[in-house]
């Protein structure tokens, strides 16, 4: 196997290339450009050193924007592993093998639908007036309810939508996690006469601790791209209360000011953090 | 037990109805005349009308969307297999001390968040005069599948048998040789599920294509999504036509992506 081949080189090389390119061209330009005062409108702009940070921490639509940021993050990361690990046991429980394979395939319906498909199909559906979730509570009350354009609720109704989409989808993979336990502890605490949600709880999951773990990290990764959602969804409103940072840095730097620069420095921070705390998370969780 | 048992098919049932139902709903609705839609109780009876549908696929802006996100996605997935399948082969059968590393950056690059690569890229493609191209967005899109290609193609090389490929060496199969004719057609059925995952991911992306393109390149969800911004006299059918159309790709590919779960999960329940 280890004949000396330039095989590896010759198979490694341009992709490898091209990824480190492709990602650390953007990223130091982003740097870059977060030190000028660029804007859209004028190509060129001059040097004006950390200026754009020291605003930014003074912006309080910025300091609003990670407050919502991380409040989705716990929301949808929490939630998500709950309803996965719920029904995730719940399918293991007590659905048949033939059961289990048609639910798999439809509990990926969800996730595999384009951002955009699933933020439409719920914004119309939790719509005042047309929308079939809404419906009962208008035919009840008669009063219309407006849950996408009310602050107190916007942010946790899209945060819905995306615990939908991966909820249910890892909820398969805890199944699928459930199925290469080995059956022996559960007989043996069947025997214990341990009940049911017991043995989730103290014999199952313990010994699932490091796949869960796996993928809360995942999960974490994927909650930073809620832009498709709340774009559709909400647009950051009603005022501020779903803008999140991605959002704001799309909005500064295109649709309100054209603030390329500002929003750069945007950009820069968020890259570190999330390189950061993922890094330091990774390396813990695969030692 | 029985009830307990009751229950929780019942929660199932509820959470699969919940998988579906809102895409079935769209789907009826995109079948409705506006004023069957714009009711104040939702109608499952109604006179069905391909009106919508016929509007979609006759607009100029949807069809241009729709070759732009086959261009796209084609493209970059292709670049993306081209020279990720190798790569993916290299990682998994030939270790050398820099493998891990190597595996932990193409992981990292999903770390960064779309909005902080889609910045600084649009200012480049700006400046090289490639804004709004297929090429701009191709390129960059190739950053997303050849990632993507490699992180799932490395387990699926791995299970191939080494014995086999050893086997093949014996014959006087050189490396090369090899990789194609005995790993590659092995590992096929995988490495399917890999590349058409990174097809749907691309063909969902959203975020980088709204920044890198403003009327030529458009992909087909930025033109859903401008049909779902549209004012008044909202034309909710035509809506919903149109998010059926963006949705069937991804969801036809579904039974291959269930394949690659499972093939997975296989590995480590042995």
């Amino acid at each position: 196997m280890t004949s000396r081949t330039r095989l590896p080189t010759i198979f490694l090389a341009p992709p490898l290339l091209i990824l480190a390119a492709l990602a650390f061209v953007p990223t130091a330009y982003a740097v870059y450009i977060s030190f000028r005062n660029r804007e859209l409108s004028r190509p060129d702009g001059s040097f004006v050193g950390l200026a754009n940070y020291i605003d930014l921490f003074s912006d309080r639509r910025f300091v609003n924007a990670v407050g919502v940021s991380l409040t989705w993050e716990l929301v949808t990361v929490t939630l998500t592993l709950l309803v996965a690990v719920a029904l995730g046991i719940l399918l293991f429980e007590f659905a048949s093998a033939r059961q289990r394979a048609v639910l798999t395939l439809v509990f990926l319906v969800p996730v595999i639908l384009p951002r955009v498909s699933a933020a439409f199909v719920w914004k119309f559906a939790f719509h005042p007036l047309y929308g079939i979730v809404t419906y009962p509570y208008k035919a009840i009350t008669g009063q219309p309810l407006d849950l996408l354009s009310n602050p107190a609720t916007a942010l946790m109704t899209v945060a819905l939508v995306d615990v939908w989409q991966w909820g249910l989808f890892f909820a398969v993979i805890v199944l699928k996690l459930l199925e290469t336990l080995p059956p022996q502890p559960f007989e043996a605490a069947r025997l214990d006469h341990a009940r049911p949600w017991e043995i989730y709880l103290y014999v199952a999951l313990p010994m699932l601790k490091a796949p869960l773990i796996s993928l809360t990290f995942i999960k974490m990764i994927e909650s930073l791209r809620a832009f498709d959602l709340i774009y559709v969804m909400t647009r950051g409103g009603p005022g501020i209360t779903t803008e999140t940072l991605d959002m704001y840095a799309f909005s500064q730097g295109f649709i309100e000011s054209g603030r390329i620069s500002y929003a750069s420095g945007m950009a820069v921070l968020m890259m570190l953090a999330t390189t950061v705390i993922f890094t330091v998370i990774w390396k813990r969780v695969k030692p | 037990m029985t009830v307990s048992r009751i229950l929780g098919k019942t929660v199932l049932y509820l959470a699969a109805f919940s998988a579906v139902f809102p895409m079935v709903w769209t789907a009826i609705n995109a079948f409705k005349n506006r004023v069957d839609i714009v009711t104040p109780t939702p109608l499952f009876i109604f006179t069905p009308t391909l009106d919508n549908f016929a509007y979609v696929l006759g607009r100029e802006s949807v069809a241009a969307g729709l070759v732009n996100s086959l261009l796209a996605a084609g493209g970059s997935v292709l670049i993306g297999a081209l020279l990720g399948l190798p790569a993916a082969y290299a990682i998994a059968r030939y270790p050398n001390r820099w493998s891990a590393d190597i595996q932990f950056f193409v992981l990292s690059l999903r770390f960064l968040p779309p909005v902080a690569v889609a910045i600084p890229l649009m200012v480049i493609w700006l400046d090289l005069g490639f804004y709004d191209t297929l090429t701009a967005l191709i390129a960059t899109y190739t950053l997303l599948t050849l990632a993507t290609v490699i992180w799932l193609g490395v387990p699926a090389f791995a299970r191939v048998p080494k014995e086999v490929e050893e086997a093949a060496r014996v014959d006087g199969y050189g490396p090369y040789a090899v990789f194609l004719l005995i790993a590659l057609p092995i590992a096929m059925r995988s490495l399917i599920g890999a590349v058409a995952f990174a097809f749907v991911l691309v063909w969902n992306e959203f975020l980088i294509a709204l920044m890198l393109t403003t009327s030529d390149a458009k992909t087909l969800p930025i033109v859903a999504s401008e049909l779902t911004q549209l004012g008044r006299d909202v034309p909710w059918g035509i809506l919903n036509a149109s998010v059926v159309l963006l949705s069937i790709p991804p969801l036809l590919l579904i039974g291959i992506l269930s394949g690659l779960l499972n093939n997975a999960f296989r590995r480590k329940s042995n």
